[in-house]
């Protein structure tokens, strides 16, 4: 990685999470079964099967979520190439990497000895599988929660669960000036890197980097307080309101139905 | 016309620095006033000053007759209704664009002047259709260009039917179709009666947009007239830094002449 | 360190997003009273520097590259409380939006960094930095220090609170349901990569980003700096005169030194769901001991603490809490505690110094 240089491989970074935001925004314009519920209900919903899954003690129940979250990626128009891109390449193999150890050092009945003395145990096996099967599913879920819903309605359903208002208004102006500082990082670093002629030390990309976040920083304030002068301008006293405009219909408290009662079967089943 | 804002010596500093100095001005009400100065000549701060944004640390601000100080703005009273009548639009549309959506932004200002709901659903479609941005009602502000978010800006202000609309640079880096677009409306407020102060340093756009011309140069005002009078006067453009002396070179005869060109390129 | 989800007991998460809940009640509490309405925008923007921050790739020495969380700038810039907010609305954008790092264990994560980095690293740099000019490069050196020691506190913390899952959350054939390694692995697993690279990626920044400042814009300095200013003098950030870090401090120690006894109570309370408990207490203690037998010896200094913990308890306490491993978890935990406990005596008696030398 180092061989790219601090440039390159940060702007690749910045570059990947715009591509991902630009990309949730098309899924949730789909019409498909999630994005037909209230976003509340989607949420809700999708954390009780999240919950769901880190309280089931046996594989099976687990296994059975993860197909049950299938379903509804295909039911909602997921293409299950996006799915595997996002959740299966990150958190299956990564989740495997961490996991493999478990299975020698795990002790419990052996099952199988390795030459070298190392012994698989049974109860190691065991819980490596375990443990991709819970992440790799509850990773399901949550990113198609997150595909599936655009920005505006997760903050909207988490106004209306009561969250404090500065809360939900600092997410929201968080998540608008993060687009703004990746441009202007990416700028920066750009217009360093046409203006650079040949490899940098490790050190001078240190600085460089100090330099570009030191900018960031300053200039980060000096919007913060333009910011407020412009909150300030148009009324801001401290209060902020919201337009409420989320209405459940049937469908929505059948689908809310649905999601409790799976997630309560899941949960018996699996203790 | 009645004076709608007084200046009486107005100092301001910011950081030590003095920004305004000794600054006095009158404006009637309905007049269109452009504020001409270079960069540092203290534009900017004058029209937070006249938004009640910043306050002077010397002399005083008046907004038809009433004192704008600090504690009169403490009060929620006063400062409600000061917010409705007077706007500003900000140099840098990303400071002024801070909600998650456009239709967010454009509901903010009625929002917060506790308006009831369905009067800002209305307010609200009517103002993206005049500014014909209805079409970027649910666009989040980092997938709007420039021109579109300088439009989302004077939307977020218009809304709220503001008596007198301050605008700083508000042509500044933007493509020509855009900057004609912004024109026009300055002009029909101009037609509207609405009180236009334009803080700019573009010398080529203040004809259309001003009956009266401001020059500023280090924090105070230098002179003030009308546009003709102001434009032809080469001396004052040069002391100001509006215009520069440009050498260039035909052949071998070289000389120097103050001419003016955009300086809308340059960021600040 | 972002943990995902599966990797903890839902136990654990609940224990540990009420933690976190009562960190971002204190700090926001704290931050609209020093800030007033400037809160959100300057915590919102602040938070999106930190996002940013945390997707540099920084190359270190030794040819390796790191990320750095920012905490540490964020604590010298805004203070405990506004790092805290500003780090945990960075995470949170993360987890909801962007899908690194997991919804159950938000709570933990922001725990981890947010709340435990900003104290410590907050702590650390007042401490060492106590008294110092705004340019001096002592600050440089504590801001070094403060990022190096924070993100290695939140590296402990994350390790404790995944070592102690195999123990506490198994099933009755002793499969861990969760993170499958007991702490003598998961520990040093942890601490190794935090030790060497994350803790030098954030050291590196932080003690870049004071230098900047110090350079070109010294007025984000004051508000940490120990030095009271007319609020209209910096107009940026203006220190509060009165609104001390001490009580958030104490308020936190006593929550770390409290919470592995809320994870200890949740975890008996759900194993007390499966009706074999207390058959498996004598084969957990097996399983401990048999435990330490491959891969990294335990540390002397933790074996002798966890000596200590075990002693002082009766006979007839259920035999898990006997175990070693549960005398590193304690003092694991209570060593963090105190750690913040010391620090805030410490930086008490520096200050009466301090103003023992003014009076003369």
């Amino acid at each position: 990685m180092s061989r790219q240089g601090f440039i390159a491989s940060t702007t690749v970074g910045f570059a990947r999470a715009l591509s991902r935001a630009l990309m949730s925004e098309e899924i949730a314009r789909e019409h498909g079964l999630l994005q037909a519920l209230d976003p509340r209900v989607r949420l809700l919903g999708l954390f009780a099967l999240i919950l769901a899954v880190t309280l089931a003690h046996r594989l099976t129940v687990v296994l059975a979520l993860f197909l049950v979250a299938l379903l509804i990626a295909v039911l909602s128009k997921v293409s299950i190439e996006t799915l595997a891109k996002r959740v299966l390449l990150v958190a299956l193999v990564f989740t495997g990497i961490i996991a493999l150890p478990a299975v020698f050092v795990t002790p419990g009945d052996p099952i199988a000895t390795l030459p070298g003395g190392v012994q698989v145990s049974r109860q190691g096996l065991a819980a490596a599988v375990l443990l991709i099967a819970r992440v790799v599913t509850a990773v399901t879920f949550a990113t198609l929660s997150m595909l599936c819903t655009e920005w505006t309605h997760v903050l909207k359903a988490l106004n209306s669960f009561r969250l404090p208002r500065e809360l939900t208004a600092m997410l929201a102006m968080t998540h608008r000036y993060v687009f703004l500082l990746v441009e202007i990082a990416g700028q920066m670093l750009e217009s360093r890197q046409s203006r650079t002629v040949g490899r940098l030390s490790g050190a001078e990309q240190r600085r460089m980097a100090a330099r570009t976040a030191g900018v960031l920083l300053s200039k980060s304030v000096a919007l913060s307080n333009d910011v407020y002068l412009a909150m300030q301008s148009r009324g801001f006293q401290g209060e902020f309101y919201i337009l409420r405009d989320f209405r459940m219909k049937p469908l929505d408290y059948a689908g809310l139905f649905a999601f409790l009662c799976a997630s309560i079967v899941a949960i018996w089943m699996g203790r | 016309m009645p004076t709608l804002f007084q200046l009486k010596d107005v100092g301001f500093e910011y950081e030590g620095i003095p920004a305004l100095d000794g600054l006095s001005l009158d404006m009637a009400e309905g007049e269109s006033i452009a504020v001409l100065g270079a960069n540092g000549s203290g534009k900017s701060t004058l029209l937070r000053i006249l938004d009640a944004l910043c306050f002077s640390s010397r002399g005083s601000v008046f907004f038809r007759g009433q004192s704008l100080t600090q504690e009169l703005f403490r009060q929620d009273g006063y400062a409600i209704s000061f917010r409705r009548q007077v706007a500003l639009v900000f140099q840098n549309p990303d400071a002024q664009l801070f909600n998650p959506t456009v239709f967010d932004e454009v509901a903010f200002g009625p929002l917060q002047l506790r308006r009831p709901r369905e009067q800002v659903l209305a307010k609200v479609a009517a103002t993206l259709e005049l500014l014909k941005i209805a079409h970027l009602r649910d666009r989040p502000p980092y997938r709007l260009s420039g021109g579109e978010k300088k439009r989302v800006a004077l939307a977020s202000v218009i809304v709220l039917e503001p008596e007198v609309l301050l605008l700083d640079e508000p042509t500044a880096a933007l493509d020509p179709r855009s900057q004609s677009q912004i024109i026009d409306l300055i002009q029909e407020w101009k037609g509207a009666a609405k009180t236009v102060i334009t803080a700019t340093n573009q010398l080529e756009i203040v004809e259309d947009i001003a009956s009266r011309v401001v020059v500023l140069e280090e924090g105070r005002v230098a002179a003030s007239g009308g546009p003709a009078e102001i434009l032809s006067n080469q001396e004052l453009l040069l002391r100001a830094n509006l215009v520069h002396a440009h050498r260039h070179s035909h052949g071998t005869y070289v000389h120097s002449h103050p001419h003016m060109h955009s300086h809308s390129k340059h960021k600040h | 360190m972002h943990i995902p989800d599966g990797y903890l007991s839902p136990s654990t998460c609940v224990t540990l997003y009420g933690g976190a809940v009562a960190g971002w009640y204190a700090a926001l509490k704290r931050v609209k009273r020093a800030l007033l309405n400037r809160a959100v925008p300057l915590i919102s923007v602040f938070a999106a520097f930190a996002f940013v921050v945390m997707m540099f790739n920084l190359p270190l020495p030794g040819s390796t590259t790191g990320h750095a969380v920012g905490v540490t700038i964020a604590a010298i810039v805004l203070g405990p409380s506004g790092a805290i907010l500003a780090l945990s609305i960075a995470l949170a954008i993360q987890a909801l939006f962007f899908g690194d790092g997991g919804i159950t264990t938000l709570g933990a994560n922001c725990f981890n960094m947010a709340i435990v980095g900003s104290l410590v690293g907050y702590g650390t740099y007042r401490l060492i930095a106590a008294g110092a000019k705004i340019e001096s490069n002592r600050r440089i050196a504590a801001a070094a220090i403060a990022g190096y020691l924070a993100i290695n506190a939140s590296a402990l913390v994350a390790g404790i609170e995944l070592g102690i899952q195999p123990l506490l959350f198994h099933d009755s054939a002793g499969v861990p349901l969760y993170a499958p390694y007991p702490l003598h692995i998961a520990l040093p697993a942890m601490m190794i990569g935090h030790l060497t690279f994350a803790g030098m990626a954030e050291a590196v920044i932080s003690a870049g980003l004071v230098a900047y400042l110090q350079a070109a814009d010294p007025g984000l300095l004051l508000y940490t700096s120990g030095v009271v200013t007319n609020r209209a003098e910096s107009p940026a950030l203006a220190p509060v005169a009165g609104t001390s870090a001490r009580r958030l401090r104490l308020e936190v120690a006593l929550l770390m030194l409290l919470t592995p006894l809320g994870i200890l109570a949740a975890g008996k309370a759900w194993s007390e769901w499966s009706p074999v408990e207390f058959a498996v207490a004598g084969s957990q203690a097996q399983v401990a001991a048999a435990a330490t037998m491959p891969a990294a010896a335990t540390p002397a200094g933790m074996q002798r603490l966890a000596s200590l913990w075990t002693a002082p308890f009766p006979a007839y306490a259920p035999a898990f809490v006997k175990s070693a491993a549960f005398g590193y978890l304690l003092s694991a935990m209570f060593g963090v505690g105190i750690l913040l406990s010391l620090s805030l005596l410490a930086q008490q008696y520096m200050e009466r110094r301090r103003a023992a030398r003014f009076s003369r």
